[in-house]
């Protein structure tokens, strides 16, 4: 306290004068006037410290005036900021930005915090409109200045944060838009300097009551920002000392948050003081630049002269990546609970500020979206001389505040383009409105106490004249009046401050020609045809619709399957407005395709991961990624999911893939690879063994027991050259008992395909089941066995049509009925493949047209009568084609001299039964002879 | 304590209102007994800060803003339409707003399907015509008619539920701000004097029924008063006009704090399940608004007192709740009985406190009702 003595007769006034209030309010010496006095021993302390602080407040404009006007004057060579101290590289890649943006900082695997909080994310966002990027823009131009970021770094903020307690406020209220503007900045975790704000309920409540307002960003605009606006900056500086001290003297203390703010103090102050010894700069050419709330602190490490012994803790393991993300005001907004439009409007009276005060304000070279500046003449103003700080709050305080001045021709033309805005939105306004709109401000500014309107009174009124029963368009006025206030500003990043990856996929779409760094949506067109180049376009743009949220790539025409070359494609883009999508993208890998292998290798390996999605991961790496490794790799993983499967949910899905993916090979491979003959190979024997279980088994549905049977049918041949036994299934389906009547008939469409079972047995047990009233009622299911054993046995469709027909003509309507919505359903949902089989199968059966119903008959009931003389089914039969071959030779000679083979017959062992039936029938064989002959 | 039944906000607030009148030293709007601030607070109350030398209760609980568009709307050229769910204090603020500017809120038309033009404008007494023919003094005129001739505020209560036609009588009203009487040869135009304004409510649930014309909205200012979600506010609302009603059936009763919490929360939660309903069936047909509550509370409240032991107790809480919400048969009683056991049953498990005493009660009035 020694350092004081000398200047304590600056505040002493002020201190004699709030001694007196607190005696006057609470009758004595307590509590009102310890803090009283504390604040302005608060300030005190900070306008003495020999380092000198610039306490500024987040989004105020009136802070980014009176920091460029301070650096101006000053000119410092060295500038702290509140800022995470890792986010310094990115600093300079502003330049090639749009503001507003976020610097980002983001871990997508964590070590050393808990698996659940990945991935790990920090933004700081950084609009045009703030004192910050005054004090970045001023040190990156000038030559000889350092800019020095002392905040804790991006890792300390996770280790000091007790998770689940970030006040980010994201989301906050009804009046957070609901556009896709507030969703920039995902989940990460915001950070910002000059965060200002009672931490009190009860007084940002009495504020704004008092204040008349609404909210608190209003009341700052009111009551902080209009009257600093031209004050000087030793008023500036205290005034701001003295909200920041009243705010953390009226805190009600939650000891964790106050816990984190001291800490970072202490840290900030420790990189300070070790900067200055390290580089020996003189505290006197040294400007800090915090938040107020931070300039009020009392920690013992506060200061210059402050005590060093706050240990910085290291950092945790995690690998942080860095970089811009666009940002936009909704999304600032939304992030740190401000009122809807509030950073909208502090933009526009930041630029009303520079107009009036003529601050030239400092900007980075090359800023893009910013006027050029201006030349003009090197002011090589002499750093001012510092004056002894003498209190300026006493007539501040004293002084009435002083209110916007607004002017009417403005406020004029506010009524006349809301009206016409809310006119383009559907609204039935007219100029009438605008009248009203404008008179109605005129009131309102009257009753809440202000000699004129402020923006806020002008969008109550615009809503009250304006705003009827319903909202016509997709905006309402109060929106509309936001828009209009300066609107909704996206920042975009520059080209050069883009990661690879971004880089690289704008590389790769370049022959596209189109403007992609751009927001909005725009069309490409692909003709591969035409220019064969554009493939590989394609080829980007397919990962990145299975990389990127919906809406960055649309494929409108053109799909991409397995086998298929695309000759066409067209898009609708809109990677300018899912800028930060791509930007995380980067921190995951340098290009799309290492981004889209890790995904799917993680996919893959996933302790949830089912043989389905194993499959579905192969194949997506043979659509996207053409990689044979991979593909390899990952299919020796599913066949390794598959066999420790118990379940047979995922059969369907399996067997869907592997068909596609067997196709594939077989079509455009030599030979299969390896891992998919063991994959059939090993799923026949997987699904063999579990077939009897998933008979008997209930949780096992009859679409999954039906697409069990198309594996082991359908890859059957494939399997049995392999080495497979067909004993297996026979036997697997001998030991299958279903009870469920749906999976009784699946059994014996299996044992139809398989033989065993003769389509007359099948057609008379299910007419024995039409016959007998006690088991009717459970036909339709069996019907839907049938329906699914389409899937393993398609021959079987005919009967299927049979069978459904007969249901129709012999179901009494108490069971049809009922049954024919299960029936469409089931089609629908689970037949779609199978509902076209079965339609072609009817139109084959059914007549075409109404004259022949009539005479129509059954095809079942006209077969009848050869179904009597059909030879019955013998043990022997499969040898009787080869004796008849043996017996005729010169068929199969005449097609071995065609094909060039040269081969010998052996004989047969016996009789060939077959050549004693064309002895014995041979008009059929002259038939033909004489038919050859003609031909 | 007045005679009537229900006094109007006029005549019950009548010392305030000549008080504030007596102190009130700002400009004031055409014909306007108070100026819009104080109007301001004749309504939402007075603070310290406002340095007046007494307090002036509270009396519209509800959004700042709202208030003060309203009334910067009343001093416009406009007239003001408050449009919003049932229960939500539409009315009362009119009354409270016609009191305060014009100490005058009993000039009402209610909007009905009979209502016609003769309502809004003027008719006339048969019997006198007949005797002495067409003029002002056979003439009757609306109360709206009377509010232009005397420059006070006329109210139109549920403005959509009169026909299309009858409400566009109301555009050449608010437009032109004259009557013509084409029956009368001279005097046959009856001008509006200087504060006349048209305050109408409408109720948002009946939107559709007689939609209101673009004419004729261009005429209204629109305030939308929103259902109160806040609890706390909530809480003091209905503190507030169950007192009122307390004092006027001149009953001794307390409300303990923990039913007034029972009665909140359990709207609360009915709300909820309202909004995450699909169909109209899984909803309650009531709005559930404050209003509501208050009808509820009001109800266990007199029959506490009649029947009961002089005292509120849950039991009776439940059972009015029951009674009052449940309209229709089997889909009420239904949600209610759902309520009841889903959320009512544990929460009795696990908090205790009235919980159980007003399942009970709850359950009762179900069987009596099914």
């Amino acid at each position: 306290m020694d350092e004081t003595t000398a200047d304590e007769t600056a505040f002493t006034a002020l201190r004699t004068q709030l001694r007196e209030a607190a005696t006057a309010f609470a009758g004595g010496p307590d509590a009102l006037e310890e803090i009283l006095l504390g604040i302005v021993d608060d300030i005190d302390r900070a306008v003495h410290e020999p380092l000198e602080i610039f306490p500024v407040c987040h989004h105020s404009p009136a802070s980014a005036t009176a920091m460029a006007r301070r650096l101006r004057e000053k000119r410092p060579k060295a500038v702290y900021l509140e800022l995470c101290e890792d986010m310094a590289p990115l600093l300079t890649e502003l330049r090639n930005c749009r503001l507003p943006v976020a610097v980002q900082a983001f871990a997508a695997e964590v070590d050393g915090f808990p698996a659940q909080w990945s991935p790990l994310s920090v933004v700081a966002p950084i609009t045009e409109a703030s004192a910050e990027y005054q004090a970045i823009a001023y040190a990156l131009e000038t030559p000889d200045v350092e800019l020095v970021l002392v905040d804790r770094s991006s890792d300390h903020v996770f280790q000091w944060d007790a998770r689940g307690a970030h006040a980010t406020g994201a989301g906050s209220g009804p009046e957070a838009p609901a556009e896709e503007e507030a969703a920039l900045h995902g989940d990460a975790v915001g950070v910002e300097i000059g965060d200002l704000r009672p931490r009190f309920a009860e007084l940002e409540e009495h504020l704004l009551r008092h204040g008349r307002v609404r909210h608190w960003s209003e009341w700052w605009h009111q009551y902080v920002e209009l009257p600093l606006g031209e004050s000087d900056h030793d008023t500036y500086r205290q005034v701001m000392f003295l909200i920041g001290s009243l705010f953390r003297r009226l805190a009600p203390g939650d000891p964790h948050r106050v816990r984190v703010d001291e800490d970072r103090e202490r840290h900030m102050w420790t990189r300070m003081r070790r900067h200055l010894q390290e580089t020996g700069t003189d505290p006197a050419d040294c400007l800090y630049v915090c938040g107020a709330f931070h300039a009020a602190s009392r920690v013992a490490e506060f200061g210059v002269l402050g005590e060093d012994t706050f240990e910085i803790g290291p950092r945790t393991a995690t690998r942080w990546q860095y970089g811009l993300i666009p940002s936009s005001h909704a999304a600032i907004e939304a992030q740190f609970g401000l009122a809807a439009g509030s950073v909208s409007i502090a933009a526009t009276l930041w630029a009303k500020n520079l107009r009036r005060t003529r601050v030239e304000p400092y900007r980075l070279a090359g800023q893009a979206g910013a006027g050029r500046p201006k030349a003009r003449k090197a002011v090589a103003a002499a750093p001012a001389e510092q004056a002894p700080p003498s209190d300026r709050l006493t007539g501040f305080l004293g002084r009435p505040p002083v209110l916007d001045g607004l002017d009417e021709a403005e406020l004029l033309g506010w009524s006349v383009e809301i009206v016409r805005a809310a006119r383009r939105s559907g609204y039935p306004a007219s100029t009438a409105d605008a009248i009203a709109v404008f008179e109605t401000s005129i009131l309102l500014a009257g009753i809440r106490d202000r000699a004129k309107p402020t923006p806020y009174d002008f969008q109550d009124a615009a809503v009250t004249c304006i705003e009827k029963d319903t909202v016509p368009g997709r905006r309402d006025v109060r929106r509309l009046v936001e828009i209009m206030m300066g609107g909704d500003r996206v920042g975009r990043v520059g080209y050069d401050a883009l990661p690879p990856l971004a880089r690289d996929v704008h590389d790769r779409l370049a022959p596209l020609n189109l403007k992609l760094q751009q927001r909005g949506v725009r069309r490409a067109l692909l003709d591969m045809a035409a220019r064969p180049e554009l493939e590989s376009c394609s080829d980007v743009l397919w990962i990145l619709r299975r990389l990127m949220p919906h809406g960055a790539a649309r494929p409108i025409m053109g799909e991409r399957k397995l086998g298929e070359r695309p000759i066409q494609e067209s898009w609708d883009l809109a990677l300018g407005t899912h800028q930060r999508s791509l930007i995380e993208l980067g921190y995951e890998g340098v290009s799309v395709e290492q981004v889209l292998e890790q995904r799917l290798r993680r996919t893959a390996y996933d302790s949830r991961a089912t043989a389905a999605t194993v499959l579905g991961a192969v194949e997506d790496t043979v659509l996207y990624l053409r990689g044979h490794r991979l593909a390899g790799e990952l299919g020796a993983h599913a066949l390794k999911v598959l066999s420790a499967e118990r379940s047979v949910d995922g059969a369907p899905e399996v067997l869907r893939r592997v068909r596609r993916l067997l196709a594939y090979y077989r079509t455009g491979e030599p030979v299969l690879p390896p891992w998919i003959e063991s994959f059939v190979k090993a799923g026949y024997a997987h699904y063999c063994t579990l077939l009897p279980t998933a008979f008997t088994d209930d949780d096992a549905g009859v679409r999954q027991v039906g697409a069990m049977l198309g594996f082991l049918f359908g890859m059957e041949s494939l399997a049995l050259s392999l080495g497979c036994d067909r004993t297996q299934l026979e036997l697997a389906l001998a030991q299958s008992r279903p009870r469920d009547p749906a999976k009784t008939a699946l059994l014996w469409a299996a044992r139809t395909h398989l033989g065993q079972l003769t389509r007359a047995q099948l057609r008379a047990r299910c007419d024995e089941m039409l016959g007998n009233p006690m088991v009717v009622p459970a036909y339709p299911r069996y019907l839907s066995g049938f329906l699914h054993a389409l899937e393993p046995v398609p021959g079987l469709a005919d009967f299927v049509v049979e069978a459904v027909s007969n249901a129709f003509a012999r179901l009494p309507d108490h069971v049809l009925l009922p049954w024919l919505p299960t029936l469409i359903t089931t089609l629908r949902s689970d037949g779609a493949e199978l509902a076209p089989l079965l339609i072609r199968e009817a139109g084959r059966t059914f007549p075409g047209r109404l004259a022949a119903l009539d005479a129509w008959v059954p095809p079942w009931r006209a077969r009848a009568e050869p179904e009597a003389v059909r030879p019955a089914r013998r043990s022997g039969a499969r040898a009787s084609g080869a004796a008849l071959l043996a017996a005729h030779p010169a068929a199969c000679d005449a097609v071995a001299g065609l094909l060039g083979c040269d081969g010998t017959w052996q004989s047969a062992e016996s009789a060939p039964p077959g050549a004693a039936l064309a002895d014995r029938h041979p008009r059929t064989a002259v038939a033909l002879e004489a038919l050859l002959a003609a031909s | 304590m007045s005679d009537l039944l229900r006094a109007p906000a006029e005549l019950k607030y009548a010392e305030e209102l000549d008080w504030l009148e007596s102190v009130d030293d700002a400009p004031k709007p055409f014909s306007w007994r108070l100026s819009p601030k104080m109007v301001r607070l004749f309504i939402l109350g007075s603070e310290r800060s406002d340095g007046l030398d007494r307090e002036i209760p509270q009396k519209w609980f509800g959004d700042r803003g709202l208030v003060e568009r309203s009334i910067v709307t009343l001093a416009s050229d406009r007239g003001l339409l408050l449009i919003g769910d049932p229960g939500t204090g539409k009315s009362w603020l009119a009354e409270l707003l016609s009191a305060a500017i014009c100490r005058n809120s009993t000039l009402v038309v209610q909007g009905t399907a009979g209502t016609t033009e003769d309502h809004i404008k003027y008719s006339w007494n048969v019997s006198m015509v007949i005797a002495r023919g067409q003029s002002r003094e056979s003439m009757i005129p609306s109360p709206i008619m009377t509010a232009m001739e005397t420059g006070a505020i006329g109210r139109f209560e549920e403005l959509t539920r009169a026909t299309s036609d009858v409400q566009d009588a109301l555009i050449s009203i608010l437009s032109e701000k004259y009557v013509s009487v084409p029956e009368l040869d001279d005097e046959g135009i009856v001008f509006a004097k200087p504060g006349f304004s048209v305050i109408a409510t409408a109720n948002s649930r009946d939107r559709g029924v007689n939609d209101l014309s673009s004419a004729l909205k261009r005429r209204f200012n629109f305030v939308r008063i929103p259902v109160v979600t806040n609890k706390r506010s909530e809480a003091e609302i209905v503190r507030f006009r169950t007192g009122e009603l307390l004092r006027r059936h001149r009953i001794e009763l307390d409300v303990p704090p923990t039913l007034l919490d029972v009665l909140l929360q359990s709207f609360a939660d009915l709300r909820a399940s309202s909004a995450a309903a699909g169909s109209d069936d899984e909803r309650l047909e009531s709005a559930l608004s404050t209003a509501e509550q208050i009808g509820v509370l009001e109800d266990a409240i007199l029959h506490g007192n009649f029947f009961g032991e002089h005292a509120l107790t849950a039991r009776t809480l439940a059972s009015s709740l029951v009674g009052s919400l449940a309209r229709r048969e089997p889909e009420d009683l239904a949600i209610l009985n759902k309520y009841l056991h889903g959320v009512v049953e544990p929460r009795s498990r696990e908090e205790g406190g009235s919980w159980p005493e007003f399942l009970e009660g709850g359950r009762d009035a179900i069987a009596t009702l099914s």
